[in-house]
């Protein structure tokens, strides 16, 4: 930028044009919005490019679900869903608890991801309309299957963390954390609230998975 | 008679059953979140309910199940398709009836070609090739229909045989049936070919979410709850999809209309 040789009237007209640009703003949908959902969108087309890369790929079946679980790691804001899944328990936990809690969500939520890797041989994406609302954008996507109808399923991904992060993904109108939380929370219900008693299946249900 | 009969014995069977084992008792006003929970759960009658989801469970161990695995194993990934495609469009007129009550022009137009397509080309449904041709299938019942009129769901129902439902789902059920006309052919034959029908729709439901109940009774810690969830989530996103579905029924929408949207956009 050089503005020492710029005459007073083009500074101004930019401020003019630069304010004009800011008034239509609303009118044209918030530019940081925008961008939020192009990023969100770029985010999970890399996410389906990664995925039916190694679900699809030569890898054997070990290496496969290593390069998921590093994907999960990744993409997904696994504190985050595992905190949602709690509900309203993650206040009455420990900070021991909730340690220990959410390492085990963290397993058990891989082991499940990786144990469903062999069903997915010849998985596509086709990615659709993102809609965004807050820090949340949901980017709709189909699934295909061989030998399955599609399913429609929905990524939603915060922005809130900075960089775009997987917070709940929702198959055919069903949304994962919601679903877990019920069981969670049915759980703890028949257990007299006890959030040890939770963690305590969990370990077990992990300890089975591996 | 007999479909008169159905959703009254069932009506029947659930207030006995839930006078006899009672209802759950809701946590008290000093726990304001665990009485949102009991809210959002809407299981005032979840005894009964887990007593009947145990039942069904049990039936399915035995019966349904085992049916429905061999039914995997022995018939061809081809045949089971195709025979789902015959269920399917036995089915539409019922669809179709309920598309047009729920005001639905599009997706009526859509199950109309289906069912004239499907029912010729199609070979009597065998084959879909109105899916291939741009309509494709979707859901539509007298619950659903209810639904898009504007009556809630109510609390949570687990019915004997059944399975997850509420009320409205359940009133829904027994007007679905009386709605299909095939299922006021009379004669030994036509009694035969619809509880033909009604078997061969059980075991290809069941086949088709093999992997998926299996996994649920294997992942979740309280199966119960979570087929409770899932079944809702589910409900409510094909009623919201009837609902959304707002499709023109010209598909060249004259030109004033078409300006309309922008004119209002200005404040």
């Amino acid at each position: 930028m050089h503005l020492d040789g710029v005459p007073d009237m083009l500074t101004r007209r930019t401020l003019i044009l630069a304010t004009a640009g800011l008034a239509a703003v609303p009118l044209a949908g918030r530019p940081a919005a925008a961008d939020a959902t192009d990023q969100a969108l770029a985010f999970i087309d890399k996410l389906g490019r990664d995925l039916t890369a190694i679900v699809n790929g030569p890898a054997t079946l070990k290496d496969k679900q290593a390069g998921l679980e590093k994907i999960v790691d990744r993409d997904v804001d696994v504190v985050e869903v595992a905190r949602f899944c709690l509900g309203r328990f993650w206040r009455s936990a420990t900070p021991a608890q909730q340690r220990e809690y959410t390492e085990l969500f963290h397993k058990v939520l891989v082991n499940n991801i990786t144990g469903k890797v062999g069903e997915y041989q010849g998985v596509s994406f086709i990615i659709g309309r993102p809609q965004t609302r807050d820090d949340v954008v949901a980017v709709s996507s189909t699934v295909i299957r061989p030998g399955n109808a599609p399913n429609k399923v929905d990524w939603l991904v915060s922005m809130s963390t900075g960089g775009p992060k997987i917070i709940d993904v929702i198959a055919e109108g069903t949304s994962l954390r919601l679903t877990q939380r019920s069981d969670y929370s049915a759980y703890l219900a028949r257990n007299n609230n006890n959030v040890q008693a939770l963690i305590d299946a969990m370990r077990q249900q992990a300890n089975q998975q591996s | 008679m007999r479909a008169i009969l159905q959703p009254a014995l069932l009506g029947a069977v659930l207030v006995m059953s839930a006078a006899v084992m009672g209802c759950a008792t809701p946590p008290p006003a000093s726990d304001p979140d665990a009485l949102a929970e009991y809210k959002e759960n809407n299981d005032p009658l979840e005894p009964t309910n887990r007593v009947f989801y145990n039942i069904n469970n049990g039936i399915d161990v035995v019966i349904l199940r085992p049916i429905a695995l061999a039914y995997h194993y022995v018939m061809p990934e081809t045949v089971r398709t195709h025979t789902h495609n015959v269920l399917t469009n036995l089915g539409t007129p019922v669809v179709l009836a309920n598309d047009m009550l729920q005001g639905k022009p599009r997706r009526a137009g859509d199950t109309l070609m289906r069912m004239l397509i499907n029912s010729t080309i199609g070979l009597a449904g065998i084959f879909d090739v109105a899916g291939d041709w741009g309509y494709p299938q979707h859901d539509s019942d007298a619950g659903i229909t209810l639904a898009v009129w504007g009556m809630p769901d109510g609390a949570y129902l687990f019915l004997p045989i059944l399975g997850p439902s509420n009320p409205r789902d359940a009133v829904g059920f027994g007007v679905n049936l009386l709605m299909d006309p095939l299922f006021y052919a009379k004669g030994d034959i036509a009694t035969g070919l619809s509880y033909g029908r009604l078997g061969l729709g059980a075991i290809d439901a069941r086949e088709r979410v093999l992997t998926d109940l299996d996994k649920i009774t294997a992942q979740a810690l309280d199966p119960y709850a979570t087929i409770r969830s899932l079944a809702r989530q589910h409900r409510h996103s094909q009623i919201d999809d009837a609902i959304n579905d707002k499709r023109a029924t010209n598909p060249w929408p004259s030109q004033p209309a078409a300006s309309q949207p922008a004119v209002k956009k200005t404040p």
